[in-house]
Formats: C-alpha cells, structure tokens, sequence
C-alpha cells in the first residue's frame, strides 16, 4: 500500500488544513494529469496516468477522516480494520441501536425535520470525536502502543458515519 | 491570415470540438485564440442529428433528412443519442418511437438495440458515426486537415454509453482525444476562468438528456464536486407529453396510430413548444386522414403537461448539491445549457431553485461545441498558457461487482474524482473452485439487477484449493475519458487476466476496422491512406514533445550514453515519417518510446516536485539536481522540517 501522505507530500498528522490539502492536489493534478500529456509518447501517457491515478486515490484518502486515520495507523504498524480492532462498547452499541430507531420512526412518519434534527445532532457528536482524535493523534503519534487509544473512537467514527449515510439516503427518500 | 489557413496545401492538422447531440449536432474550432462554430456552405450552424437510409443505399444526413423524417418514419432515424449504449430488451428503446427493430437471435446480437432500415441493421453507434462522418467534413472544408476531435457526452452517461460514442468517433474516421462532460465544455466556454474562483452550478436540459454539474475554479482548475442527472430526460420528452395530447385532441387510439401520423405529432408538438418560448397560444394544422384539423395550445397548457418533466430535473440538482456538500446560496453563479433551457418555464424552475437568476450570455446551443474545442486546442498543446487551466471530472455513477446474493460491493463511488483507482481482494466461497465469475456492474442501487450491466468474464485457472483461502484481487481503473477497464489477478499463484470493459454490445477494434474499410469507397488502399496519416501525426506529435523535452531537461539525461540513443531513435522515426510505409512509422515511434521510458519517469518526478515545492523553483533544482525522484526528494523535505519529531510541517 502506497502511503497516501507522502503520495500528497503533506506531514503525516491528523489534523491536516483542508485548504492545504486540496491546494497541494489541485498543484499535483496541474503537473501529471493525462491532459498534460495528451501528446507525449505512449509511455509517458500511461506514467501520467498511473501517477495521476495515485494522486488522486491519496487525496481520497486524506480527504477522508476515516481512512486518514487508517493511513496514519498503519504508517505506525498499528493493524486496523474492523476485525482487528476492538469490540464497540455496549453503551456505544445500545445509543446508536436507539438513535437508529428513531431514524425508522422518523421515516415512517415522512418526518423530515426530525430525520434532520436526528443528523445534525450526530454531526455533533462526529465533529466532537474527530476533535478529540486529532488530540490524541498530536500527543501519541507515531507511538504504537500509545496510539492504540484512538482505536475506540475510529470505531464509533464508523458508526456515526454509516448512521449519517443511511440519514442522507432517507432524507433524499422524503424530499423526492 | 485565415486564408492563407484555408489554402495551404500543408496545412497542419487542427484539433476540432464536437457536441453531439440528441436534436442537434455541432462542430467547433479555435480562430486566433477563440473558440467559433463552423458553419456549412449556408451559414447553418446546427446538424440536425437526423439520419435517413434511403431505398438506394445513400445516407442522408441532417437537415435534409430531417425533411423525409415525417414521411419515412421507420427508414429515418432521430435522437438516436437515447439509443447509444442500450440493449435490445432496453424499455427505453421501445417509448413513443417510430422506429422498428431487428429482433436479436443470439445473446451476442443482443447486446445493441439495432434499427431495420431498408432491410439492413444498422447500431446506434453507426448512426452516429454517419452524424460525426458529416461534422467532419464540415470541418474539413474550413481547415483542410482535421487532427484530433474532443467529443462531449453528457456527465451523467454511463460506460455503456461513453464506449459507444467513442466507438462512433473511431468509425468516423476521427482520432477522439478526449471525450468531455458537456457541462464540463460550457463551464470552460464562458471563460470562467478569468474569475479565478468561485462555486458554479451548470444546468444542462438538452434534447434528450438531462445534466447538472456543481464546479469550483481555483485557480484555473475546474474541480468537478458533483455531477447528477438524467441521461433519457430532455426537450424530447417535452414533445412526447404534447404530441400525447395532440393525439388525444385528435381521437386517436392509443393503439390505432399509424407510424407517419405519429411522427407527424412529435413534429407539430416539437414546433408548437418553439413557438410558446415567445408566444402566449399557438395555434397548428395538422393532417389527417380525412382532412386539415386544427390545434392550440395555451403557455399555461404546455406547462401543466410538462411540470413532472422539469420537476424531475429538481431532484438531480438537489442530490448534486448534497453530494458537493454545498447550498444552494453558496453558489456564485449557475449557467444554462442545451436548447430545452429556452423553455421560459424551465428558467424559471431553475432561478426558482437555485435563488438566483440564471447566466445564459452565450447561447445555450452553442457552448458546449465552444467548450469542445477549447479542450481540443488545451490538449493539442496549440492554445496559449494552456497549462494555466485543467479539468478535473468526476465519475457520475458507482462502479461496483456483483457479490454473493446478486448484492452490489461498490469499488468506486459516484463522484469521485477521475483518473481514479481502486483494487479490492475477494476470495472464493466453495472448496476447489477453479474459476472465478465476476459482473461489472454501474450504478447505485443494492442489487445488481438493479444496475447496469457493464461486463461479465470469468477468471480461470486458480488451483483446486478450500473455500476462502484463494485470494482474488480485482483491480479498476477508470481513465480521464471516463472509461473503466479492469484486471483481476489471483494472489495466492499469481494468474492474472485484463478486460477491457467493453461493455456488452462494445466493439472489438479489429470490429471497427472492419466497418471502417467497408463504409469507405475505396476500402483497402484509403484505409491504408488513412492509418498512414494518423500515424504521421502521432509520430510528429511524439517528435516534437520529445525536442521540446530535450531542450527543457536535458539536465535529467543520464550520461552521453542515453542522449546519444534518444539522438538515433529521434533521427530513424523522422526518416520514417518522410516515408510512407505506417507500420515502419509505429514500429519506430515505438522505439523512441522504449529509449525515453527512463527519462521521463525522472522528468514526471522533477514536475512532482516542482508542483509540491510550489513556485519555490530555485530551492527544488538544487534538491532534485541529481534527479533521484520524489521520494529521495520527499525524505529530505521531511528531514529538514522534522529534525525533533516533527510538530512544525508542510502542512501548516
């Protein structure tokens, strides 16, 4: 697995400045995008594109917190995914289970505002987690065996993400 | 100066821009430094995209054959853009239409929806190659020598779809560089980027498709965020809705309509729409059999019958903008595209929603050719300070492989940015299974029945072993056209097989070869003429490329050695190119290739690290001086900003 910071060539940390981001592969695509080789040799057009394929997956990556914070994991020899991780709490199981349910009552219903109230309250919660993630990282980073401590709250981004992803598809059933 | 352009027997090959559209086709060009639209001998701009076969074998293209299309409904063939890429058993083929179909006899067959015209098939992709065959010798006449066209498809079309209009461009004869998201084209037509930044909406309601883009320019580069729409909604269901009523006006059964009189409808819906854009009622004569009958329709009328049609486009735009991750109000600008945007009603709709009146200062018909050809001329190399502007696009639907239970494992979600990669690891789920079945499928929904079907092949040869321990790496990779092509590789023995997604009904090159030779009156020998011609261009293409890179980074040569086989290399292909034999032309554009394999990896590096030193050149060249690549580059940026754990960084 390439590593998608040094890909960028941004600082492998959690708390990476969006704009900065997004600058760096707005400059990158500028210098290897296919379109800048549109008449170069057949070689170099295929180098573009796998370069510029690979800029664009690490920018994907970054971009996204999750799998941010899965990159900087591994970069550090800690095994992620969620086999390898450890068991979400029973609280965290049993708030989410609630939360869940009232998003199918809300649906049943046809209750946008309350499907929405729903979301942006785990917004919230998922800023907070994300917050206290990039504190964790700053301090720990690139220990292993300190690092483990962000495994819980990566586990619970995982939850509130795919919550948020089934709010935004109920949300799009409603208003069509 | 222009015609000394036109009359020069040596004139170089000039990039074209085509928008080939459901209703109406166009071809563009780039006359000192602005994109214009090539008209024909009588000053019309607009192809209609109108084919008829007539009982003699001719094709009759456009406006004339237009003109037949009421009284050969089933020989004449319009909007076929709603047929690129569909099967025969495709509901979408068989909605009010005139047309009759060749029944397929095998699975093979099919794979394409085709027409029965005067006895023969024909496929939409030959449709359309006789649309592009037209466009180019419009082209011709003005420019003598047409090099590579840019052809634009709508953002919301699938690969199906986008492998079928490059398939057309091949069997026009035409060298496709690239083929571009229409909304994409009008973005960079109104020259947006003279603005530096902002967040812009386009709004593309053409014949037959429907497309809406949310873009941000930041300098100079148009990011595509999100991309939605429609690709069988457009004006033509606007004609559908009221040649309906028309025929209900007229006490015509729904099952008792003959094909002209149908026709005739659409024809007279199509004229009374034009009509309501500056009136208030129109009135119409219509045929029948038994005499004239009169007709009128009210604005107010028109716009009940196709309210459902425009609000559908309201969903696409709302879903765009959730995807970008922006409002409405966040928005500095929204542009309309394509002819059904000269609807009043639909500028309404559309100022109604997004909260702001809509930019429409160029004319809607026009500006995705526009945009065409300004990509044309950015990838030909010819247009001024090209690398200033880039286009970013996005894939407009989820790629994805059909799992266990006929459910859909997504690879590559919609809106990701393209190039774009992903590999997946699968393994198999019975003891001492040998092959593998894989189903590319492409859009949203869970089950892949309910997707489109890209491709299906199977990958063989991995030894008998117990269930789960074979691993399968299934890998995609979509390019800058848009177009997937995908390997699988078994991990464990290392047995690998590529497909080029050549969706179901796609054609094999040695396919399009053969049509090429058979449309072409001299078969063989023009054929021959023809490949030595593209053959030259591509060879002084790579010549020149190879010269100015030479001159630029001769510094990333590695000894005499390297320089002198380039030198050699460089002197056999311009020797071949004064000749006249293409296959001596590839073989040594090949070679050429291979000699600057090495060097150009260095020379892509040395642009990495320019791009991520930023304008700072001075401090990279002596970084990467000795040109040791990125990472060698990237290990000593990180040295030098990280000497105690590194807090402080690039990133801050």
């Amino acid at each position: 697995m390439i590593d998608p910071f040094q890909t960028l060539g941004v600082e492998a940390r959690f708390d990476l400045d969006p704009d900065e981001l997004a600058r760096r592969h707005r400059d990158l695509s500028r210098a290897l995008h296919p379109d800048r080789y549109a008449g170069a040799p057949a070689a170099e057009r295929r180098l573009s594109l796998s370069r510029a394929i690979e800029v664009n997956d690490a920018f994907r990556v970054l971009k996204d917190p999750i799998r941010r914070a899965e990159a900087l994991l591994r970069r550090a020899g800690v095994p992620v995914g969620e086999t390898a991780e450890p068991k979400p709490s029973p609280d965290l199981l049993m708030e989410m289970m609630e939360r869940r349910e009232e998003l199918g009552d809300a649906r049943r219903r046809k209750d946008l505002v309350a499907v929405r109230a729903l979301t942006e309250a785990i917004r919230v919660r998922e800023r907070e987690v994300l917050a206290s993630m990039g504190r964790q990282f700053a301090v720990s980073d690139p220990d292993s065996t300190k690092l483990a401590v962000v495994l819980p709250e990566l586990g619970e981004l995982r939850y509130l993400r795919r919550f948020l992803d089934e709010a935004s598809a109920i949300e799009e059933e409603l208003t069509t | 100066m222009a015609l000394l352009e036109i009359f020069d027997p040596k004139a170089a090959p000039r990039p074209i821009g085509i928008d080939l559209g459901t209703t109406n086709s166009l071809v563009a060009r780039v006359r000192d430094g602005k994109p214009v639209v090539i008209a024909d001998c009588n000053a019309e701009k607009l192809v209609p995209s109108v084919v008829h076969y007539d009982p003699r074998g001719r094709v009759i293209v456009g406006a004339d054959a237009q003109r037949l299309a009421v009284d050969f409904p089933r020989e004449t063939i319009v909007s076929v853009k709603r047929f690129m890429g569909r099967g025969a058993d495709d509901p979408e083929t068989r909605r009010l239409g005139t047309y009759e179909f060749v029944e397929p006899k095998t699975p093979e067959e099919a794979k394409s929806v085709r027409f029965k015209v005067q006895g023969r098939a024909v496929t939409p992709v030959e449709v359309s190659a006789e649309i592009l065959r037209v466009l180019r010798s419009l082209a011709e006449d003005e420019l003598r020598s047409v090099g590579g066209a840019v052809i634009t498809v709508p953002a919301y079309f699938d690969d199906a779809q986008r492998q079928a209009t490059k398939d057309a461009g091949k069997l026009a004869g035409l060298d496709v560089l690239r083929l571009l998201n229409e909304p994409t084209a009008a973005a960079l037509a109104y020259g947006l980027e003279n603005q530096k930044n902002g967040l812009f909406a386009v709004y593309d309601l053409g014949g037959g498709t429907f497309d809406v883009t949310i873009l941000l320019l930041d300098d100079g580069v148009f990011q595509v965020r999100s991309t939605g729409g429609d690709s069988a909604l457009g004006g033509d269901d606007m004609d559908r809705a009221l040649a309906e009523r028309l025929l209900q006006d007229l006490g015509v059964a729904a099952e008792n309509r003959p094909r002209e009189l149908v026709r005739l409808a659409l024809d007279t819906a199509r004229k009374i729409k034009h009509g309501l854009t500056e009136n208030d009622r129109v009135e119409a004569e219509i045929e029948v059999p038994g005499g004239t009958r009169k007709l009128a329709v009210t604005r107010d009328e028109f716009e009940a019958l196709i309210k459902p049609i425009v609000e559908r486009t309201g969903v696409a735009c709302r879903r765009a903008l959730r995807d970008a991750g922006v409002s409405a109000e966040e928005l500095d600008g929204v542009i309309l595209v394509g002819g059904s945007t000269r609807v009043p009603y639909v500028r309404q709709y559309v100022e109604k929603l997004f909260g702001k009146p809509p930019l429409c200062d160029l004319d809607p018909e026009e500006v995705v050719a526009l945009g065409a050809a300004i990509q044309a001329d950015i990838l030909a190399g010819t247009k001024e300070r090209a690398d200033e502007v880039l286009l970013l696009d996005v894939l407009p639907l989820s790629l994805g492989l059909e799992t266990m239970g006929g459910v859909v494992e997504k690879i590559l979600p919609r809106n990701t940015t393209i190039p774009a990669g992903a590999r997946q690891t699968f393994t198999t789920y019975a003891d001492n299974q040998t092959g593998f079945d894989l189903h590319i499928v492409q859009g949203e929904r869970e089950l892949a029945t309910d997707c489109r079907s890209l491709a299906r092949f199977v990958l063989k040869g991995i030894p008998p072993m117990p269930a789960g321990l074979a691993r399968l790496e299934v890998t995609f990779r979509v390019d800058a056209d848009g177009l997937l092509s995908v390997t699988a590789k078994e991990l464990t023995t290392g047995v690998e097989q590529k497909v080029e997604v050549k969706p179901s009904y796609g054609l094999t090159d040695e396919e399009v070869e053969a049509m090429l030779m058979a449309a072409l009156d001299h078969g063989e020998e023009d054929l021959e003429k023809r490949q030595l011609i593209e053959a030259r261009v591509e060879a002084e293409r790579v010549v020149l490329a190879t010269k100015k890179a030479l001159v630029a980074d001769a510094d990333l040569l590695e000894g005499d050695e390297e320089r002198a086989r380039i030198d050699e290399a460089l002197a056999g292909l311009e020797e071949a190119i004064r000749g006249t034999r293409a296959p001596i032309i590839r073989g040594r554009t090949e070679v050429l290739d291979e000699v600057t394999h090495g060097w150009a990896g260095r020379r892509m590096d040395r642009a990495i690290a320019r791009a991520i030193a930023g304008k700072d050149v001075t401090s990279i060249e002596s970084t990467v001086a000795k040109a040791r690549g990125v990472e060698a580059h990237l290990a000593e940026h990180a040295g030098h900003n990280a000497p105690d754990g590194g807090a402080s960084g690039t990133g801050s």
